[in-house]
């Protein structure tokens, strides 16, 4: 009798370690997940820039990282050889599903749509980036 | 979120506790199997010590860590409270001092809590840290002591109050690589860069290796390659550590005989398994009786392993939970490894990712050396499992390492740091998580597979203690009157011999010197273990850990006749076999000089040593040789090899009782035991053919009553029966019903006297042949004794 409590006790001691082991694994298992499907949103966050610097022809060019520096600095995403653009002059990040437009401190000043950029700034389609004499339109491929 | 899954997770981890508890609490009604006992309740305050600090610290989390992991710490404190649970079911006393070391080591985490994330502290004051340590450590040689008294000096301390400073230099010395590689990163490997880090981690080994301490000292070179390769992500340093590794057991095996003996128990302990390999054999049965499901918390007996609460605890834990409990084990050591794996790979800068890699790789390398050491996976190093096992300063460093983890690992805001090269990490994981894999194959070849052939062993202390507790069959005579029965109550159960002449036949069953005779030879019946339905016996050991009550097997001994002949034998020394010549039952079988197995626990070491041998069985045991009257008995045209082969003598009489082994010799030298010359004999009276000996006649099951123990040999024609009945007649007795013949021989001084009668060719009763063997005395007391016993024999039949 003593033993047959004893096995369900025991058979339930053991449910609970399985138990706590299980839910340990699926809540990591859901956020691993989760992290995915963040990973995979940010990846399709596309965007295209048309470049005009000066009086040069637009080049369009085209972006997929999360992450794209404009200045006149070789290393930087988008350069631009244009004195009035410093070396590092502003960038473009993509977080919280969208994409946000930031001044390094140039010399010159970034303008959005004509509208002196100091704090981070949301861009939209058809938007327009001054910096120096150097004007980038924004063109998002549309969210199906 | 992380709030809420933790807390969870805790309560899981309470429920498990609370379950452990309350099972341990009812262990002892299940040993007795009884409600009527002395339940433990004792445990119970480690059981609320731990619940309050456990509370406490997640609530002290929740307000100066509020986005750690929530992983790390429940697991901690499941494995840190089983392990105290389990060590109270060992020891009250260090029970105790267990859940008073848990609850400062939480203290002290708690107040870890609220040091700054950065951990900058510790990069600033690494020399000071290690260099303490290491003198602390150092100060072991001369100041050290063991609080148990014996055994290497590894702790500082007074007044019960101990401290082993390995321990903490283990953290400190990933703490001092992880900061002095952080700062040249990236690194080359270039003896301007390795060489101090060697002189400082030769230092540690050097008083390590002095102290004899192998298991800290492979730890340490195991964590000073983990660091130096996750920093470097060179694999030459693996291969130079290995080849180190390799050397470093090479020389302590020629130097330091420590070392030679783990290693020589390791690779082969069957060897000595009684000595050297005491404890890896003991560790291997207890995995073995926990099984599937374990034995049950306090139900199992871990006691019987040496160290069982530091060193041998993943067995003690094995032996109660089973495969179950264990793989669970592991599989908490792997979130916490994991889990700091994944605060290695978040943290911000490299001197945090390294620290972080440091401490998974000093956790895992740590548990995988004590589990496989316990699993003979490893040679057996005493270092302890973290988190689990009895140890203050293991349990300390343990939850400070697991701070600075969760310290490294909150700091979700800041971007991690550039990570060179991820291949390190990555190997390290796959390392210890082929480690543990291994491990716990093992476990279920050692729990599952081995299990049933470990269990059976001799020195599997088990079988004794469940003696205890299961009453053990009775043996009884042919007419059911008890010869050894079993005495007392569960839990004290006793074994009783109600006639200790027959103790040479019959034998003990005797926790200290084992058990010989009958009760060796119908062991499994009267342990239950044969002759109960296979699902009573499965039921049982699930149950109980232990076999079903024993069966009663009854003997074809006649004790009336059994004693007469004890009394004419007296002081005699010498055998007397008396059988039923047609269907082989033994009826009397005396061997002198005997003893009295009541008093085996004082008297049997001397009894071990007695030159006159009380403990062999003379009629089956005893070689003599046969003598001319014997060989003119059984003379006859066949070649003397051919007839010896006819009459038995080449081969062991097959019945339950332990016989000696045959003398193979075809000369007329040849030497036999009294009861083959009983068997020969007995052809004489049963036209020439040799029965089939039988002593267990029957055994009582539960479910079909008495049922027939059938001989284990076939009758034999072995002489003619014209040769048999001629030699009978010839032989005949003047004036008395039976033939007759006497045999002396002298053997290394002794006279050797033999006696053979039997029922003639024309008997119309029970056949008899009685044999009588003396090793001194003399012919004349020999032919008394025969054919006293035989004439009782006779009239009693009548």
């Amino acid at each position: 009798m003593s033993g047959s409590i004893v096995l369900i006790l025991r058979l339930a001691l053991a449910l609970t370690l399985y138990a706590f082991l299980g839910w340990a694994l699926t809540t990591l298992w859901r956020d691993l997940q989760k992290q995915a499907t963040a990973l995979t949103t940010r990846r399709t966050a596309e965007i295209s820039l048309k470049v005009r610097a000066g009086s040069e022809e637009p080049v369009l060019r085209h972006f997929v990282q999360a992450e794209i520096t404009i200045g006149r600095d070789t290393t930087c995403d988008i350069f631009i050889s244009d004195d009035s653009v410093s070396a590092r002059h502003a960038r473009l990040t993509y977080h919280h599903t969208q994409w946000w437009l930031e001044d390094f401190g140039s010399t010159n000043g970034t303008r959005l749509n004509g509208q002196a950029v100091t704090t981070p700034t949301v861009l939209t389609n058809e938007d327009e980036i001054t910096c120096g004499a150097t004007t980038l339109v924004v063109a998002m491929p549309s969210k199906t | 979120m992380t709030t809420q899954r933790e807390s969870r997770l805790l309560i899981a981890a309470a429920v498990f506790l609370f379950l452990f508890s309350l099972i341990l609490t009812l262990s002892p009604a299940v040993r007795e199997r009884s409600f009527n006992v002395n339940y433990h309740f004792s445990h119970w305050i480690g059981f609320a010590l731990w619940l309050i600090i456990i509370i406490a610290a997640h609530q002290s989390m929740r307000r100066h860590l509020p986005d750690h992991d929530p992983y790390l710490f429940p697991a901690a404190a499941l494995l840190s409270g089983w392990g105290m649970l389990t060590i109270w079911r060992l020891d009250t006393a260090f029970g105790l001092r267990q859940s008073i070391w848990l609850t400062i080591s939480v203290i002290v985490f708690m107040i870890g809590l609220r040091l700054p994330n950065e951990l900058t502290f510790l990069r600033r004051y690494k020399y000071l840290l290690l260099t303490g340590s290491i003198l602390l450590t150092a100060f072991t040689l001369i100041f050290g002591t063991n609080p148990s008294g014996f055994g290497p000096r590894l702790w500082l301390g007074c007044c019960g109050i101990y401290f082993q400073p390995s321990e903490p230099l283990k953290l400190l010395l990933v703490v001092y690589l992880a900061s002095y590689l952080a700062n040249r990163a990236p690194i080359r490997i270039s003896t301007f860069i390795v060489l101090p880090s060697v002189v400082v981690t030769g230092i540690a080994l050097l008083i390590l290796l002095i102290q004899r301490d192998l298991g800290t000292a492979s730890i340490f070179i195991l964590i000073y390659t983990t660091v130096l390769f996750l920093a470097t992500g060179k694999r030459r340093v693996l291969l130079i550590s290995a080849a180190a590794l390799a050397l470093a057991g090479l020389v302590g095996y020629f130097f330091i005989d420590i070392i030679q003996i783990r290693i020589n128990g390791w690779i082969n302990p069957w060897n000595d398994p009684s000595g050297n390999s005491y404890q890896i054999i003991q560790s291997l049965l207890a995995i073995a009786n926990g099984g599937t499901l374990g034995r049950g918390p306090g139900i199992g007996n871990p006691g019987l392993v040496p160290v069982a609460i530091s060193d041998f605890i993943f067995t003690a834990i094995g032996e109660e939970t089973g495969l179950a409990g264990t793989l669970g084990l592991i599989g908490l050591l792997s979130l916490i490894l994991a889990r700091g794996l994944s605060a290695a790979y978040r943290a911000p800068d490299q001197f945090r990712r390294l620290l972080a890699g440091g401490i998974v790789a000093y956790l895992g390398i740590q548990s995988l050396l004590i589990i496989g050491g316990n699993l003979r996976l490893l040679p057996l190093t005493g270092v302890t499992l973290p988190f689990v096992s009895y140890g203050g300063s293991s349990l300390l460093t343990s939850f400070i390492a697991l701070l600075f983890l969760l310290k490294i690992g909150c700091d979700t805001e800041v971007e991690p740091a550039a990570l060179i090269d991820a291949r390190p990490f990555s190997i390290m994981a796959n390392l210890l998580g082929l480690g543990l894999i291994a491990a716990s194959l093992t476990i279920a070849w050692w729990a599952i597979i081995r299990s049933p052939d470990l269990l059976t062993r001799t020195d599997n202390g088990r079988r004794s203690i469940s003696d205890r507790y299961v009453p053990r069959g009775k043996l009884l005579d042919r007419s059911n009157a008890p010869i050894n029965i079993t005495q007392g109550e569960s839990g004290g159960y006793q074994r009783a011999y109600l006639y200790p002449q027959l103790a040479p036949v019959t034998g003990y069953t005797n926790p200290v010197f084992g058990q010989a005779g009958l009760e060796a030879a119908l062991d499994e019946y009267l342990r239950g273990l044969q002759g109960n339905p296979s699902s009573l016996i499965t039921i049982d050991h699930l149950l109980y850990g232990m076999p079903p009550p024993g069966l009663d097997v009854r003997l074809s001994i006649d004790l009336p006749l059994q004693q007469r002949a004890d009394e004419l034998l007296g002081a005699q020394k010498g055998a007397v076999v008396l059988l039923n010549a047609q269907n082989g039952e033994i009826l009397v079988m005396a061997s002198h000089p005997t003893y009295d197995p009541n008093q085996l626990d004082k008297t049997g070491a001397s009894l071990v040593q007695n030159a006159d041998a009380p403990l062999v069985n003379r009629a089956a045991q005893g070689l003599y040789p046969l003598g001319d009257g014997i060989k003119s008995l059984f003379t006859s045209d066949l070649k003397l090899n051919e007839l010896y082969k006819q009459l038995g003598f080449y081969t062991p009489p097959n019945l339950f009782l332990p016989v000696a082994p045959v003398d193979s010799s075809i000369t007329a030298n040849i030497r036999v035991s009294p009861l083959q010359m009983a068997l020969a004999a007995a052809a004489l009276s049963d036209h020439g053919i040799r029965p089939a000996p039988r002593i267990a006649l029957a055994v009582n099951t539960p479910q079909q009553g008495w049922v027939i123990l059938n001989p284990l040999s076939e009758s034999v024609q072995a002489l003619t029966q014209e040769f048999a009945d001629a030699q009978a007649a010839r032989y005949i007795a003047k004036g008395q019903p039976y033939w007759q013949q006497t045999s002396s021989v002298k053997q290394d001084k002794i006279e050797i006297n033999w006696y053979l009668a039997g029922a003639p060719p024309d008997w119309q009763g029970t056949p008899l042949t009685v044999v009588v063997l003396l090793e001194d005395g003399n012919i004349y007391l020999a032919q008394r004794i025969g054919s006293e016993v035989l004439k009782s024999a006779l009239n009693s039949s009548r």
